[in-house]
């Protein structure tokens, strides 16, 4: 980085405190939240209690008393159906898309329907399942979350497909293979990290959703971030089980978007930006 | 059947089910005044929805209140998303580690992040009022006056990290030569920013700046989880105004109209972006 060089120490010193700053922005809420959850009852409405005896009752409570359990289950089934369907669907298209020069007409498809609204899907969505009998269920929430995780994963792959250079299944098609072989034995090995990436980011999309299992769940079916919700309505707060809820819903993903962190710039420009 | 063909057939099949098939239904519903209280007794309304909801003040409000999130929160996360990454860029030590706290926010839950600063903003319970008023401002968050901002300010935090993930890949893209020759030609650290890093980024800025506007038309979560559209209406933005209108008002074609305005501003910003990102 030569616009570095040069760099007085004092100049170092803002930019290490600027920076600094920023990350204290950035983990105070997660902080804040992680002590509300461990506060005993009487001290968690008070907004300056630093000092105070910690105790694990809110974690005991959620974990062992409330339907978080059920939640969790309830969201893990719907991400990891939804990823599967989408990457059995959108890697094959993506493929295409990539190597046949199909047409700019499905590239722009699949980004449009990336970036539609969900405000449009819900009401016809809603309609659909309510006739089919799915609403409450696990199946409606699993279809609605396709319209997003599906053109997002095939976006991502069509830029990882790109970058498979065309020489890797011409050789393979040399050695005997069919093209369709080529694709599932060559091919696909070749860009396991940006499926991985895909896959992780689908199911994070998917995990953190709220819109569409708002509407479509409840009782029985209800996924975590409806859950959460749940703990703070019009009837009152819970908010020491509201931060272990939280906490539950988002450590995994933190942990887990970490790894795509590198593949994401790639993946979101879908082979169309080249940075 | 050519196998370029077969090979799109299941993603076709699929999206023809789920997202094709639902968006006709959804054209039909905004051309019918279909309540779902009345579904026995849906009649034919031609554009009279359309006509209807542009003259409707609470629509045209939550259209308003919507725009004015979208400038203010993109803005906001453009310029702390641009800051922030020529500080990293700059930053001598921990630059990695620091990279992956500050990208954090933008992978969890909006509704967690809502009910986050619900708490820590609350007049009452809040740890964020409570030091301001130790420090003589006392600042209600979320009056009428300033509910708008705070939930943009919210935003801000989540999103500003997807700016700085974009435009950090795209600094590290930047050939070194135009920075090593306005060195040379002795040119301050603003006149380069200015004249070279500024240009050279525009192409990664207008795809980032687009991406987020698409996204934070989508707000709702924040919504939800604190203001609930309110005080009054000062907060009640475009997703919720359609969510209100057919799951609470259950007027299904009039919010099928709202949507469908949704889908054309959409459209124009998605033929924006791929325009822009097919130009390198």
């Amino acid at each position: 980085m030569t616009n570095t060089v040069g760099q007085s120490r004092l100049a170092s010193l803002v930019v290490a405190l600027v920076v600094a700053l920023a990350i204290v922005v950035v983990l105070f809420p997660f902080l804040w939240i992680f002590l509300a959850s461990i506060k005993p009852a009487s001290v968690v409405a008070l907004p300056d209690v630093w000092t105070f005896s910690p105790t694990a009752r809110n974690w005991n409570d959620v974990l062992l008393g409330s339907d978080v359990p059920k939640n969790i289950l309830n969201s893990l089934i719907v991400s990891v159906v939804t990823v599967s369907v989408a990457l059995f669907t959108g890697a094959p298209a993506a493929y295409s898309f990539s190597r046949y020069k199909t047409g700019a007409g499905f590239r722009f498809t699949i980004l449009a329907a990336e970036m539609m609204p969900p405000a449009i899907l819900i009401l016809p969505l809603f309609l659909i399942l309510y006739q089919l009998g799915l609403i409450d269920s696990l199946m409606g929430v699993i279809l609605a979350h396709l319209t997003f995780v599906v053109p997002v994963i095939t976006w991502f792959l069509i830029g990882f497909f790109d970058d498979v250079p065309r020489e890797l299944e011409d050789q393979a098609m040399i050695d005997g293979y069919t093209r369709f072989q080529a694709f599932y034995k060559v091919i696909l090995p070749a860009i396991r990290p940006g499926i991985a990436a895909a896959a992780v980011f689908g199911f994070v999309l998917s995990w953190n959703d709220m819109f569409y299992a708002l509407i479509l769940t409840g009782g029985e079916s209800k996924t975590l971030p409806v859950a959460i919700a749940g703990f703070w309505t019009f009837r009152g707060i819970d908010m020491g089980k509201m931060a272990v809820a939280i906490l539950i819903a988002v450590v995994p993903i933190l942990i887990v978007s970490f790894f795509i962190q590198k593949h994401l710039v790639r993946g979101l420009g879908g082979g169309a930006v080249k940075f | 059947m050519s196998l370029r063909y077969r090979l799109i057939l299941p993603l076709t099949l699929l999206l023809a089910a789920v997202m094709a098939y639902p968006l006709v239904f959804s054209a039909w519903i905004s051309l019918h005044d279909y309540r779902l209280t009345r579904l026995y007794d849906v009649r034919f309304r031609g554009l009279d929805n359309y006509l209807y909801i542009f003259g409707d003040a609470p629509f045209l409000k939550a259209m308003t209140n919507t725009l004015m999130f979208v400038a203010g929160a993109v803005s906001l996360e453009l310029v702390l998303g641009l800051g922030l990454a020529l500080l990293l860029q700059r930053l001598v030590r921990f630059q990695n580690f620091a990279r992956a706290v500050l990208l954090a926010p933008m992978f969890i839950t909006p509704i967690a992040v809502g009910l986050m600063f619900r708490f820590m903003l609350s007049s009452e319970l809040g740890v964020i009022p409570h030091y301001l008023r130790l420090m003589g401002l006392g600042v209600d968050w979320f009056s009428a006056d300033l509910a708008l901002f705070s939930l943009m300010l919210i935003d801000a935090w989540q999103w500003t990290p997807f700016m700085l993930l974009m435009f950090l890949a795209g600094l590290e893209a930047l050939p070194r030569s135009p920075f090593e020759a306005a060195k040379v030609d002795g040119a301050s650290p603003w006149m380069t920013f200015w004249h070279v890093t500024l240009p050279m980024l525009r192409p990664v800025i207008l795809v980032a700046l687009i991406i987020r506007a698409l996204d934070a038309f989508k707000v709702f979560e924040y919504v939800y989880a604190i203001t609930r559209g309110g005080p009054g209406d000062a907060t009640e933005v475009i997703l919720f105004h359609i969510y209100k209108t057919g799951f609470r008002f259950f007027r299904m074609g009039e919010a099928a109209a709202m949507a469908f305005i949704l889908i054309a501003i959409t459209l124009v910003l998605v033929v924006i972006l791929y325009s822009a990102m097919q130009r390198k």
